[in-house]
Order: structure tokens, then C-alpha cells, then sequence
């Protein structure tokens, strides 16, 4: 009987191991998937939000990164109203620019965009490996397709969620659905990226399906397009150039 | 001079009815105008003295931790220190508060809606509760560690009732999401804007929802025994506090009153460098010194209606005088035929119309005083939407004696500048031609 449990233990403590490395390496892949370091990373999106009783609204922002510099540019193409507003980030400060009143403020890249479900956070780089601990790894089928479950726990409180649960296809590394948890540990959020693309040998979601737990029916809907890895001009990065495309 | 002033007494009552229209015109003009400076003479202090009631406290004391990234926290971690400057600065403490506050979202069933909720211990703050009347629920619901009591708007804009789960959706001090759930204690009458605008929680799960530890808190509110003195004893505090923590600058008011001193000391602060915590101190005064603007616009505009309406009775005034002169055209040659000098003919017109001119002041401001205590007897209630203007749910008035004699003068003076003409007109006549003259 003790061999049997000795046995069961070393079984549970090797494979827990094997599982917490897995999951270090794919915490590892996914960051790799997203780093454009050394190249230049732009894209468009369009984000329709549906909200009960009100109508879909759209936004459509284009998105400059620049990964070695942590650069960071956006501009706000729709709604009309808010055309030509504009994020950059400069070093550790995320800066808002309003054409109205031609002022720059501090903003965070923990806000949502424009009152979509969709944060900053989702389009910049950022290092799951580096914020979170595994907690746990677990095999699991997420619609037929096997998938890794990894639970995560925030190491910083830069994070804007304090647990995430990442479910990440288990033949190819690719995140297929995110859970993100409050500090409370109220589910806040889902994340589902039903659709990649292939940029640059790596494939990005191209299709981001974001849904509000604690709202019920609200969701945004994220789409990238006219993704691109082509160098940028290094004005791109500056609060010049957020002021001159409103000129 | 004293027989001149006694015959212009005496023109008054020879036409009782234009004397009475003219000194009514110049009465009512003061009334107005007198009511205006009554009013906004009250309103600061109304304003200032509920704002203290409702924010808890004639001075606040908050603290700012430097993190690394150079963010900031708010945060009074260990209040010893503060606790012993205040004591040992011997100001007179009606009572001490300790409030977290944040800003999130509501939810109930798909409805949300965004206030700010403030953390407090209801349990020491006895003025809250006599100030925030209760329309539906109970204060001993508040016992429970997650109560919440709303305003009557925001209860009506979710569609929540008493015993209701809601949840709040926040950011910690750090930035991190949080969820709370909370259970509708209460629903509190609107009191003014600022009733709307906060929703009252208690302090221990409101540190809980934005990341504070038990015992930490974000701004001390000191009740002084009265508003006229918060800002002397915030100058002691302030030397003493000073004495022992490291203290923000306090700052004067911008040039052109649009910043108050308040908004100034936060502006200042993103220039400065500081480790651990740095404390600030600031007076309702200051933070409320934009309402000082009200009232000079308040006291521009009564007087602009001071001198527009008197403008006007000028017109009246002069005219009425220039009839006068003629009436009185084969009086004033007697008068001067009898040995009565040109100055003394001027002297009597003037006289009649200084009379008439503080005889009308005079009416106007005791007129005036009736109505303020008339108004002030009416009580509106705590739950009024103007409460924030009320005192103790009463419209109240003060008075500044000096401004009511100021309108005195300004009127007698305008009233003499209006009779001018027609008394030097009745001292250049002839005696011989006014005595012929037939009306």
C-alpha cells in the first residue's frame, strides 16, 4: 500500500513539474508571438461594441509599436466625434491628446478605449511571463480542441486583472480563450480569439471577441486589419505627430 | 441752515402723493438691491458650512506616497503622528473623521450608473447622519459590513430598493480591477448635487475594494467649533504637523480666482520630488474658494441693478424737481425778495432731495429686512433640492452693515447729483422776474 502511494505522490510531483514547465514555455511562446522587437508593428482596428438597448457602436483606432523602444502610438479614426484623438506612450507615461482643446493628459493604459470593452492593454506589448505565476496547469477540452488551462496570478499590480485563466491550444500554441478575474475574484471578463493571422512567420489574432461578465449582453467585437511589420518613421512617437495629423 | 433744512422737511408733506411715488420708486430700488446682498452675504458661508457637514470636516489632512514609476497613492498609512499635531496644536476639535473614497460603477440588473462612494465610519460620524435624512431604510442596516445608502436619484436611475444586491465595479489605488457586491441599506433624501454624486459605504470594505489595508485610510476631516476660525486653526495645525511629517506648500488663490488655493497645492505637487508619504492640509475655504466668485458676482450685479435703477429715478427725481422749481417759482422770489440768498434757495431743493433719498433707503432696507425674516421662516427642509444654499433647511440673509450704508450714500448722493440742476436753476432767478412770473 505504501509503494502505491509513494508511487501516486512521485507521479503527482513529476508531472506537476513537467506541466509548470509547459507552462513556463508557453507563457514563453505566446510573449514570443506578440514581440515585434527590432521591427515596427502597426495595425488597424475596428471595434464594434453592442450594449442592450443601444445601438452598435464602432470605433476604429490605428495602432504604431515600436517592442525594443516600447513605443507606443494610437489615433482614433471613428467615431467621428472622436476623430483625431490620440494615445502615446513615453517611457513609463501614457499620454491622451484631445484635438478639441489641443491639450495632452495623462491617461493609463489600463483605460478602455473609447467605452468599448476593449483596454489599451490589449494592444500593447506586454509580458504575460513577466507579470504572472502559474498557479496551476491543467489539460482540459475547450469545445473539442484540447487545449492547456493555465491559471495565472499577477507578480506587479501594473496588471490591470489580479488572475487570469489562459486556454491555450495544446498542438499549436495558440491562445484561444482568456478569463480574467478581479482582485475580489469575480469573473470580469472573457476573451475569445477566434480567428489568427499569419505576419511575419507568427499568427496573430485577428479576431478578438471580448465579452462583459458583469454586464450581461455587453461585448466588443475587436478586428485587426492591414496589419503590418514595415518600419515607421520615428515621428510617429512623438506628441508632434498626434497634433499634425489633426492639422 | 437749520430754518432751510426744517422748510425742505416741510416741502416734503405739501405733496404727500408725489412724495410718497418718488420716496416708493427709490425704496423699492433699495429693497432689491439689499435683498441681493442679503442673500449672497449668507450664501458663501451657507455653501462652505454644509459642504463641511457633508465632506466631514473644516479642514482636511490627506497623504500621497510616492511608488516607483513615480505614481502616486493616496494613502494616511499611520495617523499617530497627525493625531499628536493635532493635539498638540490645542485648536478646538468638534470631531475627527477618517474617509476612503473612490469612484466606480453601479450594477443592477443591466442598469449602471457611475458615483463616487465614500468610505466611512459611521459609527463615529454622528453629523453625517443628521445631515443625510433617510427617505427609505435604516441606519442599523449599515452594521452590515457591505451596506451602501444611496441618494433617492441614484436608487431611482438603477431601480434598486432597500435590501437590494448591487455591485460595484472599481480600480484599486493601484489601478487593478475589483468587483464588491453591496446591499442596499438606505436610500437618502437628494441633497443637493453633492448628495447625488455620493453614495456612503462603510470604511473598512471600501479600503477592502480599493486595496487598502484595515486602519488605512485616505483623508482626515477635522470639525472645528466653528467655520469662521478653520482657517486660523489650519495655520496652527499646519506649523505644527510641519513640525513633525513632511507637509505639501500650502498656495494662495491664482491672480485671477479661477484655481482655487486647493487645485493650486495639487498642481504644484507634479513638479516635486518626494519618498514615503507627503501630507497635505487644506481648509473648506479653499477648496470652495471658487463659491467667494459667486458671490462678488452676486455683489456686481446687485450693484450694477443699483445704479441702473436709480438711473432711472434720476430721470424722475430731476424732472419732478424742475416742476417743483416752477410751483414754487413766486415763493422762491418772495423768498428771496425777504432777504433769502441764492445758496440758501439751493441749499433748500438739496435738502428736500437728500430727505427723500434716505427717507426712500431707509424704507427699502427695513422693507427688505422683513421679507429676508419672512423668507427665512419658511423651511424647505433638509431634503430640498437647494440644500447646499440652505442653512439648517431655512434661507437665511446677512446684511453687512457697511453695505447698507454704502447704498445709502450712493443713493443720496445720486439723488443730489440729480436735483443739481433745477436748484441752481431756482437760485439763478430773479426776485423781481419770479414774483412777476403768472403760472
Amino acid at each position: 500500500m505504501k509503494r502505491i502511494v509513494c508511487a501516486v505522490m512521485a507521479f503527482v510531483v513529476v508531472s506537476t513539474a513537467v506541466y509548470a514547465q509547459d507552462a513556463k514555455k508557453i507563457l514563453a511562446e505566446l510573449d514570443a508571438v506578440q514581440d515585434f522587437s527590432g521591427k515596427d508593428f502597426s495595425a488597424l482596428y475596428t471595434i464594434v461594441s453592442q450594449k442592450p438597448g443601444e445601438k452598435d457602436s464602432v470605433t476604429q483606432a490605428r495602432m504604431f509599436r515600436r517592442d525594443n523602444k516600447d513605443q507606443f502610438a494610437m489615433i482614433i479614426l471613428l467615431p467621428e466625434v472622436n476623430k483625431g484623438q490620440g494615445y502615446l506612450r513615453e517611457d513609463d507615461k501614457v499620454w491622451f491628446y484631445d484635438p478639441t482643446s489641443r491639450k495632452f493628459s495623462f491617461s493609463s493604459i489600463k483605460e478602455s478605449i473609447q467605452d468599448s470593452e476593449a483596454k489599451g492593454s490589449d494592444l500593447t506589448l506586454r509580458s504575460t511571463a513577466d507579470d504572472y505565476d502559474v498557479t496551476s496547469v491543467r489539460e482540459g477540452l475547450l469545445g473539442k480542441v484540447p487545449v492547456w488551462i493555465l491559471d495565472l496570478k499577477a507578480k506587479t499590480t501594473e496588471v490591470p486583472y489580479e488572475r487570469v485563466v489562459l486556454y491555450v491550444r495544446k498542438d499549436r500554441t495558440m491562445l484561444l480563450k482568456e478569463e480574467a478575474y478581479s482582485v475580489s475574484g469575480r469573473l470580469m471578463r472573457t476573451t475569445l480569439y477566434p480567428k489568427y493571422v499569419e505576419l511575419d512567420g507568427k499568427m496573430l489574432p485577428s479576431q478578438i471577441l471580448i465579452v462583459d461578465e458583469l454586464n450581461p449582453g455587453e461585448r466588443s467585437q475587436m478586428t485587426m486589419t492591414e496589419q503590418s511589420v514595415e518600419t515607421l518613421p520615428d515621428r510617429v512617437f512623438t506628441k508632434a505627430f498626434l497634433e499634425q495629423v489633426n492639422k | 441752515m437749520k430754518t432751510t433744512a426744517n422748510i425742505a422737511f416741510r416741502n416734503l408733506s405739501r405733496q404727500k402723493k408725489r412724495t410718497f411715488l418718488l420716496g416708493g420708486a427709490i425704496a423699492f430700488g433699495v429693497m432689491i438691491v439689499t435683498l441681493i446682498n442679503g442673500f449672497a452675504g449668507a450664501f458663501s458661508a451657507n455653501v462652505a458650512e454644509n459642504f463641511s457637514h457633508l465632506l466631514a470636516g473644516h479642514i482636511f489632512i490627506s497623504g500621497s506616497e510616492k511608488l516607483e514609476g513615480n505614481d502616486e497613492l493616496s494613502v494616511i498609512r499611520d495617523d499617530a503622528a497627525l493625531q499628536e499635531a493635532v493635539k498638540a496644536s490645542g485648536i478646538d476639535v468638534r470631531y475627527m473623521t477618517r474617509r476612503s473614497e473612490f469612484s466606480g460603477t453601479l450594477i443592477f440588473e443591466g442598469k449602471k450608473l457611475r458615483t463616487n462612494v465614500a468610505g466611512v465610519e459611521l459609527d463615529k460620524e454622528l453629523y453625517l447622519r443628521q445631515r443625510l435624512v433617510l427617505k427609505e431604510g435604516s441606519w442599523d442596516n449599515m452594521s452590515q459590513s457591505q451596506a451602501i445608502i444611496l441618494s433617492e436619484k441614484t436608487a431611482a436611475r438603477l431601480g434598486v430598493l432597500v435590501g437590494d444586491r448591487i455591485l460595484v465595479q472599481t480600480q484599486t489605488v493601484y489601478g487593478q480591477n475589483n468587483v464588491g457586491e453591496l446591499t442596499v441599506a438606505g436610500i437618502s433624501y437628494d441633497s443637493g448635487i453633492l448628495g447625488q454624486m455620493v453614495s456612503y459605504a462603510s470604511l473598512a470594505y471600501c479600503n477592502e475594494l480599493i486595496g487598502l489595508a484595515p486602519g488605512e485610510y485616505q483623508s482626515m476631516g477635522i470639525l472645528t467649533a466653528s467655520l469662521k476660525d478653520a482657517d486660523k486653526a489650519a495655520d496652527i495645525l499646519y506649523a505644527k504637523l510641519a513640525e513633525s511629517v513632511s507637509m505639501f506648500e500650502r498656495q494662495a488663490k491664482d491672480e485671477n480666482g479661477a484655481v482655487t488655493p486647493f487645485q493650486r497645492m495639487v498642481r504644484e505637487q507634479t513638479k516635486e520630488e518626494w519618498a514615503g508619504v507627503r501630507y497635505r492640509l487644506a481648509t473648506i475655504n479653499e477648496m470652495l474658494s471658487q463659491v467667494q466668485q459667486i458671490v462678488v458676482a452676486l455683489d456686481t450685479a446687485a450693484a450694477v441693478i443699483l445704479v441702473v435703477l436709480f438711473l432711472i429715478i434720476m430721470v424722475g427725481i430731476a424732472n419732478t424737481f424742475s416742476m417743483v422749481m416752477f410751483e414754487r417759482i413766486r415763493e422762491i422770489g418772495t423768498m428771496r425778495a425777504m432777504g433769502v440768498q441764492r445758496g440758501g434757495v439751493r441749499a433748500m431743493f438739496l435738502f428736500e432731495a437728500l430727505f427723500l433719498a434716505i427717507g426712500g433707503a431707509v424704507a427699502g432696507i427695513v422693507l427688505a429686512l422683513i421679507i429676508m425674516g419672512a423668507i427665512s421662516l419658511i423651511n424647505f427642509g433638509m431634503d430640498s433640492p437647494a440644500f447646499i444654499i440652505l442653512k439648517n433647511g431655512h434661507l437665511s440673509f446677512f446684511l453687512p452693515p457697511a453695505k447698507a450704508l454704502l447704498n445709502i450714500a450712493i443713493i443720496a448722493a445720486l439723488s443730489l447729483v440729480a436735483v443739481a440742476r433745477p436748484a441752481s436753476n431756482a437760485a439763478r432767478l430773479d426776485p423781481a422776474v419770479a414774483l412777476r412770473t403768472q403760472k
